[in-house]
């Protein structure tokens, strides 16, 4: 018996490494992705012309140009800072109230309409608001970030919760756990369905709504050296800190969010028939 | 001694009665088979003697230290392995990592899942397989008394049977007591050692009857002339197969 013990440890440990090196792996479609989009950028930019769109080997000279001046270092990490944790505040925020009210149907209901009411006021007007509220500062860009992308965690939470296997529920009150801990190892364990694909967007539009808040605020960042370049209409040093502000998102997706997923829905990957998984 | 005991229990969804007056008593190292259509409430009526549900009505008494509970559909947690499902029970029952690591395999074993199987996820296991990792989990956590929701409906003949055989063995072996729910009559006859009937509309046990023997020697031959004698002639019986749910509860 102990040797199949070792047995199953050992096959348990290089399950994980083929699943971490099949991750890395990965890295190849999304490489061919990039590549197919530099490919129409190059396009674009020999139709019309420098002015209007620099080459893709231009703008990555100029990213190298950027990536040598610490300045330009601070700006991409204050956009960083903002970005992360105005979408750690909205993850907070929205996960707690969504499984609140997954389990309640009545606050749900309620809920709905404001959420569709919060959905319909575009950002730009909640930037104007914050603005006025905390002027060109760090709070008006998480406050941004935390109303636009507090909705979409709300309903993935909340969904998670209230489409959750009840038999489940069952079967661990039937084996004796108590409502804590059904709801800490059955109930939230499955909104990871629908939480994760709506974290990946709420991720998303915190670097979105970040930039253009600062833009807008005139708050420094990323966004602030976008409306630099406007001012001096330089289309290589804009596009470059459109790709700094891609490159940041991709990174924190692809190194926080994406892995803490992948470790989660190991199961749904075991589901996937072989051609899917490779 | 009295494993479990039900007295005039009673139940209603929506202020419509679905169980009403079931008085039952299960002894210790006894199984008990439940029979009647489907829709008479004795689903609902395991579930009130489990303890998930709040009867409206009577009182339950249970005489035993540990129960386990096997349902109709496997109720595996997607999410984990066969053996993380065991292990997940005994976690709940208060066991220690390290006994854990040594009792799954252990378990496993009684119901011939291989060391392999237990490293899958239930997407991964048929039917049977699945259903031998919930009979491996109840198991696990060394109960004296059963559940059974009616657990090998779905299964086709063959698997069915085996299931049966598994479940006889260990409640033999570990002198553990149950409440079998089923509407196989053939079913509750190998498995039981006392068939109780409940009512079409859930008024009740309308009676029950006592087989001879232990179901691990109950040969095929004797269930199914039993069987055969019970629904030709016992009255009790007439009406276990005979019902349109849809007029029931």
């Amino acid at each position: 018996m102990g040797e199949r013990l070792q047995t199953t440890f050992a096959a348990g440990l290089a399950d994980r490494a083929g699943r971490v090196l099949q991750f890395i792996w990965s890295a190849w479609a999304g490489l061919a992705a990039l590549c197919l989009l530099a490919a129409a950028w190059q396009a674009g930019h020999e139709a019309y012309g420098p002015f209007i769109l620099t080459s893709p080997l231009a703008t990555l000279a100029e990213i190298g140009n950027l990536a040598g001046d610490p300045e330009a270092w601070a700006l991409a990490i204050l956009t960083l800072q903002r970005a992360v944790s105005g979408f750690a505040l909205v993850t907070a925020t929205g996960v707690l109230l969504g499984v609140a009210a997954g389990y309640s149907p009545a606050t749900m209901r309620i809920a709905t309409p404001l959420i569709t009411v919060l959905l319909g006021v575009p950002p730009i007007a909640w930037i104007v608001l914050a603005m006025i509220w905390f002027g060109g500062s760090d709070a008006t860009v998480r406050t941004v970030i935390w109303i636009a992308a507090l909705p979409v965690v709300f309903m993935g939470a909340a969904r998670g919760i209230a489409t959750r296997d009840r038999g489940l529920d069952r079967m661990a009150e039937a084996f004796g756990a108590g409502p804590v801990r059904r709801f800490v190892t059955i109930g939230l364990r499955q909104t990871t369905t629908t939480l994760f694909p709506a974290l990946a967007l709420a991720l998303g539009t915190a670097f979105k709504v970040a930039v253009m808040a600062e833009l807008l605020a005139n708050a420094g960042g990323v966004g602030g050296a976008l409306a630099d370049a406007r001012i001096n209409l330089d289309i290589a040093q804009a596009l470059a800190w459109v790709v700094i502000a891609v490159g940041l998102l991709l990174i924190v997706e692809y190194s926080l969010v994406q892995p803490v997923k992948g470790e989660i829905d190991r199961w749904r990957h075991a589901a996937q028939p072989w051609g899917v998984k490779r | 001694m009295t494993a479990l005991a039900l007295h005039g229990i009673g139940h209603a969804y929506l202020g419509r009665s679905v169980l009403d007056g079931i008085d039952l008593d299960v002894g210790t190292g006894e199984i008990v088979a439940l029979v009647g259509p489907s829709g008479c409430g004795k689903s609902t009526l395991v579930h009130i003697a489990a303890g998930l549900i709040d009867a409206r009505a009577g009182r339950v008494e249970r005489g035993y230290l540990r129960h386990a509970m096997i349902f109709q559909e496997p109720c595996l947690m997607p999410w984990a392995t066969a053996a993380g499902n065991i292990d997940y029970v005994l976690g709940l029952a208060g066991i220690p990592r390290r006994q854990r690591q040594s009792r799954v395999p252990e378990v496993a074993d009684q119901v011939a899942l291989d060391a392999e199987d237990l490293l899958k996820y239930p997407v991964e296991l048929s039917g049977g397989m699945k259903q031998r990792v919930t009979i491996a989990r109840a198991f696990a956590v060394q109960p004296d008394f059963i559940f059974f929701d009616e657990p090998f409906t779905a299964l086709d003949v063959a698997l069915r049977r085996r299931m049966q055989d598994l479940v006889i063995d260990i409640c033999s072996t570990s002198r553990v007591s149950g409440l079998f729910i089923t509407h196989d009559l053939h079913e509750a006859a190998r498995i039981a050692h006392r068939i109780a009937v409940v009512d079409t509309r859930g008024r009740g046990i309308l009676g029950e009857r006592t087989l001879t023997g232990d179901p691990r020697s109950r040969a095929d031959a004797t269930v199914f002339r039993w069987v055969q004698h019970a629904l030709a002639t016992d009255p009790l019986f007439h009406h276990v197969h005979d019902v349109d749910e849809r007029n029931t509860a």
